[in-house]
């Protein structure tokens, strides 16, 4: 095949020389005697020059020659599948349909190649809402496990975590059936409201005590959007689809350690406020308080 | 509404309007926004003889709760905060055989609002039956309610626009309720305390 393609190449590439020198043929006809033959002998020097300018042609036809002779004819007709039917189509409007096919034949190669480096790309980051596995028996499990689990697990897994912070006070509403909708109350300092799919979060916004339960609507206050967004950056950080009780445990400890929203210094300035904010950012890990640009 | 905190700014030989002037500019250099007026007075009633033992009521109104009037009852041995309906000024008119309103001692803070970030800051040029006082400073902090937990960081924000003149300790007011969950009348009892010192205080130059 590599070899068909190079012979092909070469043939293409004498056939490009062979028109040119046959051009440059008829360029030298066309304009006859020139200023540069001279003045004596002038028709010998040209006679010349045209003689010379055929030789090459002659060479160049027999480079053709056997570049095309070196080629291997195809076996047989292309098969061109179905697509063959698209040739007998009779209607004007239609007879470009092959051309688009062709070219949207090309597009989906394309796609296929960049898909696949994005797929490579991304299989390092560790950022997946969704996860996926090749094996279809594991990933219906799974499934199974996370979206369409029963209310009395959920639950349970809301008063787990109501034991486990004294200071968070939940209350839970189930507008859908059976995701539910909670309330947790942060001490006295603000209040989540965290909407489940399953048993994974879905939504977090964050608002002041005093404001109203609505999930869609954000807080009034500058800091309470901030700490909203940096929810949603730890809401991602934790989601891990294979243990979703875990990752709803580690995130509502992380969001614990809000209840010194007002109270602690950024870890490394030292400083309350920073453009008139709190130190609005957690640690993921060490839970220390840093402001936003600090971190 | 959020923790309020109420200080004296010292006027130190300076007009009451040059004071005022000062603070807009530094606040405004911070990157705050002028929002309206405000507006906070106080009158005060002395009960009359006829009535025995002699009570106070101090009628306050404040323009962040413009449907409200505030007034602080003191018995003696009692302090008895009350918020009621704009009717209770009308109550108080009804009232004059009985509470006589000492005309000379009508308090009253005005000034420009400022809004920056989370903070509302309101600069009041003090006024004692027309003559003036001093200027208090007023910073509201609206997305906390317990003084005890957003105080450092309020702290912080005052030495940022008045500098040193800001005391290490909350105002005496607030310091019995740092636990507490922050309510409107506890602005005006700091107003009051305020008013109270400026009423004693000799007059200032205007």
């Amino acid at each position: 095949m590599e070899r068909d393609i190079e012979q092909l190449n070469s043939a293409l590439n004498s056939i490009k020389t062979l028109r040119s020198n046959v051009r440059r043929v008829f360029e030298s006809v066309s304009n006859g005697l020139r200023a540069d033959h001279g003045e004596d002998g002038k028709e010998n020097k040209f006679i010349h020059e045209l003689q010379e300018l055929l030789t090459t042609v002659n060479n160049n036809l027999r480079d053709v020659e056997s570049a095309v002779g070196n080629l291997t004819p195809p076996p047989g007709p292309f098969n061109l599948g179905s697509t063959a039917f698209l040739g007998q189509e009779t209607t004007q409007e239609r007879q470009a349909l092959y051309g688009q096919l062709v070219n949207s034949y090309k597009w989906t190669d394309k796609v296929r190649e960049y898909s696949a480096l994005a797929g490579n790309i991304l299989q390092t980051n560790s950022f997946n809402k969704t996860y996926k596995t090749f094996s279809t028996t594991k990933r219906r499990k799974t499934q199974t496990s996370n979206h369409n689990v029963s209310p009395e697990v959920i639950e349970n897994l809301i008063t787990n975590i109501d034991r486990l912070f004294p200071d968070v006070t939940i209350t839970a509403s189930r507008p859908f059936l059976p995701n539910p909708v909670i309330q947790a109350c942060l001490g006295r300092v603000l209040k989540a409201i965290i909407a489940f799919k399953g048993l994974m979060i879905e939504w977090v916004v964050v608002k002041a005590l005093s404001e109203s339960n609505d999930l869609w609507a954000e807080s009034r206050y500058k800091v309470f959007k901030k700490v909203t967004e940096n929810c949603h950056a730890a809401m991602c950080h934790f989601h891990s689809p294979m243990m979703p009780e875990l990752a709803v445990k580690s995130f509502m400890h992380w969001f614990h350690s809000y209840n010194t929203l007002f109270s602690a210094p950024c870890k490394r300035c030292g400083n309350h406020l920073l453009g008139n904010l709190p130190p609005t950012w957690r640690d993921l890990r060490t839970l220390e308080p840093y402001h936003e640009e600090c971190k | 509404m959020g923790v309020t905190v109420l200080q004296q700014f010292p006027t130190e030989n300076r007009t009451g309007p040059s004071t005022i002037e000062l603070l807009s500019k530094r606040i405004s250099a911070l990157g705050a926004l002028q929002q309206g007026q405000f507006l906070v007075d106080c009158e005060t009633f002395t009960s009359c003889a006829a009535l025995g033992h002699q009570r106070t009521v101090h009628v306050l109104h404040n323009s962040e709760q413009p449907a409200t009037v505030f007034s602080i009852l003191e018995t003696g041995q009692k302090t008895i905060p009350l918020a009621t309906d704009g009717l209770f000024d009308l109550l108080m008119m009804k009232m004059s055989g009985f509470y006589s309103s000492k005309k000379q001692t009508k308090a009253e803070s005005k000034g420009p609002r400022y809004e920056i970030g989370d903070f509302c800051v309101k600069l009041g040029t003090v006024t004692v039956s027309q003559n003036f006082r001093g200027v208090l400073v007023e910073v509201e902090y609206r997305p906390c309610v317990v003084p005890a937990m957003c105080w450092e960081l309020m702290r912080e924000f005052l030495q940022g626009f008045l500098g040193s003149s800001v005391p290490a300790t909350p105002p005496p007011y607030l310091q019995n309720r740092m636990q507490e969950l922050y309510t409107p009348i506890d602005t005006i009892h700091q107003y009051l305390e305020q008013f109270t010192i400026f009423r004693k205080a000799p007059g200032l130059r205007p």
